[in-house]
């Protein structure tokens, strides 16, 4: 199975995943009546096992984070997780129902409400980009350190994964968190040829 | 000839544009740029009459150099073309003094759109 993307792929790939993005952004932005700062798209292949150092890389890992995956099936499958920093969940919680001292579970509320927005626009808009459908799963949330956003047993049956990262910044309101679209071997094969197929008709 | 220069850290992008900006105006001198800073390096060395420019970009981006090339020249006429589909960026680059701004991706419906609606050729 060839997992390595071409420069191009690689380029198509970055390319829709910022029209993704910005789509997320401005639903939030509407949500949040804020201005969101876009930030460029990371894209990585990595081992399964090396998932979670990836991922602590890219956080302050002496925080507490909110942890929402949401799966997704279909030609393109995979796993969207959100991470929201404990601080800027709170602030997510004041800003959204205006109040002082949100309890923690108007923060939950909170945090769920603009994860469906974010992981629903992000997958949709890309499948779209693609020219796919997927099928979303019920997203769970928990409240845990850094070093257990992942669980080593859920992506066993994983070999190769890719992660499309980027960052969700709301400046001013002090609310940001990292968002990571994993999939895994199957799916990045057949993300190749969707890739294939959109350069294709791009390039002709 | 027109000539057109066409700023996107994507080449897929900057392909996108340029195949529906080919089908209206068959015979443009292209010239690319991947960065805000090569974008208005390039305005200073080349005048296009026409800017496409993306705003989330490594090194410069998008609302620095429209910033820069307006500074240049005031008549410049710049598209934004971006991911970000927020009102509130919409509203910045227009105050910025680009002509128009539009979604990603751009198609040929709406770059008949441009060449009708927002540019002085």
């Amino acid at each position: 199975m060839n997992l390595v993307f071409n420069e191009d792929q690689l380029d198509a790939l970055r390319e829709f995943m910022n029209v993704s993005i910005g789509a997320a952004t401005a639903s939030l932005a509407d949500l949040l009546d804020a201005f969101g700062t876009m930030h460029i798209p990371k894209i990585e292949i990595c081992n399964a096992h090396e998932l979670a150092s990836k991922i602590e890389a890219t956080i302050d890992t002496n925080s507490m984070y909110y942890t929402t995956k949401q799966l997704f099936t279909g030609k393109f499958g995979g796993e969207c997780i959100f991470l929201i920093r404990e601080d800027s969940a709170t602030n997510l919680g004041k800003h959204l129902y205006s109040i002082v001292t949100p309890s923690s579970e108007e923060i939950n509320d909170a945090v769920i409400e603009l994860t469906n927005i974010l992981t629903s626009t992000i997958v949709s808009r890309l499948t779209q980009e693609l020219g796919t459908q997927v099928q979303f799963f019920v997203p769970y949330l928990h409240l845990s350190d850094a070093h257990s956003i992942v669980d080593e047993e859920e992506i066993s049956e994983y070999s190769k994964i890719i992660i499309i990262s980027t960052i969700l910044d709301f400046q001013d309101q002090q609310i940001n968190g990292n968002i990571y679209i994993l999939t895994k071997d199957e799916a990045i094969e057949s993300l190749k040829v969707l890739i294939d197929e959109k350069i294709e008709e791009i390039y002709g | 000839m027109l000539k057109v220069l066409v700023v996107d850290d994507s080449k897929i992008a900057r392909m996108g544009v340029i195949k529906s900006l080919k089908e209206i105006a068959p015979d443009v001198e292209l010239f690319q740029a991947t960065n805000g800073l090569e974008a208005v390096e390039m305005y200073e060395k080349e005048r296009p009459q026409v800017v496409f420019l993306d705003l989330t970009m490594p090194v410069m981006d998008g609302y620095e150099a429209l910033k820069r090339i307006i500074e240049i020249d005031k008549e410049a006429q710049v598209i934004v073309v971006s991911a970000d589909i927020q009102s509130e960026a919409k509203l910045r680059v227009l105050v910025a003094g680009a002509k128009n701004m539009y979604p990603k991706p751009i198609n040929h419906e709406i770059m008949m759109h441009i060449f009708e609606n927002d540019l002085l050729l």
